[in-house]
């Protein structure tokens, strides 16, 4: 849950990069880390990964926006690795979280990954006590520039089938294409839903 | 998820002061209080030359990957992760179930002596938290005054 310094007009907010195995998690905040402009700060961007660079536990890329009002917004991007034995790992990043964006890969012989780690995203969000339904969300259709990319509508079938369909994107991570219209995406619907039912106060 | 109650000023004054005192009392270089989900609540000290931030970030999920290596071994008393090094060393300890204290030290200290102090202050944190959990939790943040219309760019990409 995110974190508001009253005294210091500070907000802190946590947002989670979910997806299969090699879906451009980690490409999607190196492309935010490169390519942002007009930031407040731009942290370092962290990667604990393997030495064939898999993500390990997790990428971190803090960012603080321009300030909104006087208020300091900062964000903090996380990914989990997407392969996956590594599902404790995904279950201690997702502590505190307050948006996700899940990134699936666009192409056909994926859409069974993509499957399997939503239901897995459920499932660990749910041994947080956290319903998914409740937690702010948006959809990533990466690497939209390959040959063999499902159509968005099949993919939209696959993961966005719901009462309520959340913001979906297409997505070329590689090229930088879609990363900032994802980001921005979660960052306002988490802004709303902060300003309609307030969050964690400090100070 | 357990999650922090809401602070008030006079909660994070208190938790100040008693990272203050085991600042002063133990000699340590700095201290950071942060939650366990990754995010800096306060930090005291000479902490200028650290990116506290990501070292917030970076703690959580230390201590959080060894307390689940603990939970493997059938260890449930797990407290603190201690980080020994050349020039300054680190301790990690819990602080109840939301959040952790990080002190940071010159390596020539006794890491004993740090533990004691920041078990100390621990507990006194953890009772100003207690304090607010018992507060009336039904005042909400006021973000009205932030301008939505504004946040639809809020990250701008390069041209």
């Amino acid at each position: 849950m995110a974190i508001i310094n009253q005294a210091t007009k500070e907000l802190q907010v946590k947002i989670v990069y979910y997806g299969p195995g090699k879906g451009g998690k980690t490409t999607n905040l190196e492309q935010v880390h490169g390519n942002v402009q007009n930031v407040q700060e731009k942290g370092k961007l962290i990667s604990l990964a393997t030495s064939s660079d898999r993500t390990l536990f997790f990428d971190f890329l803090p960012i603080e926006a321009m300030s909104i009002k006087g208020f300091k917004t900062k964000f903090q991007l996380y990914t989990v690795p997407g392969q996956v034995i590594y599902n404790t790992t995904r279950q201690l990043v997702l502590r505190g979280v307050d948006g996700i964006v899940f990134v699936a890969d666009s192409q056909y012989d994926k859409m069974a990954d993509n499957v399997e780690s939503f239901a897995n995203l459920e499932e660990n969000l749910k041994a947080l006590k956290v319903n998914l339904a409740d937690m702010p969300y948006v959809l990533q259709y990466n690497k939209r520039d390959l040959p063999n990319a499902a159509p968005v509508e099949y993919m939209d079938f696959l993961l966005n089938n719901r009462e309520v369909q959340v913001p979906s994107f297409a997505a070329s991570a590689t090229r930088c294409d879609g990363v900032f219209d994802t980001l921005n995406m979660i960052t306002r619907i988490l802004l709303n839903k902060f300003i309609n039912e307030g969050t964690r106060k400090v100070a | 998820m357990l999650s922090l109650p809401q602070l008030f000023e006079e909660d994070v004054q208190c938790m100040e002061r008693s990272m203050d005192e085991l600042l002063r009392q133990s000699d340590a270089t700095a201290a950071l209080l942060i939650d366990k989900g990754g995010p800096l609540i306060c930090e005291r000290g000479e902490t200028d030359e650290f990116d506290t931030t990501t070292m917030a970030a970076l703690a959580a999920g230390s201590f959080a990957a060894t307390e689940a290596i603990a939970g493997l071994v059938g260890e449930s008393n797990f407290n603190s992760v201690y980080q020994q090094g050349e020039r300054r060393s680190l301790l990690v300890s819990n602080v109840g179930p939301q959040l952790l204290l990080i002190v940071i030290f010159r390596a020539a200290h006794s890491v004993g002596a740090i533990k004691y102090f920041a078990t100390i202050a621990s507990k006194r944190i953890a009772l100003q938290v207690r304090i607010a959990e018992g507060r009336n939790p039904g005042s909400v943040l006021d973000l009205v005054s932030m301008d939505l219309a504004n946040t639809s760019v809020l990250f701008k990409k390069k041209a």
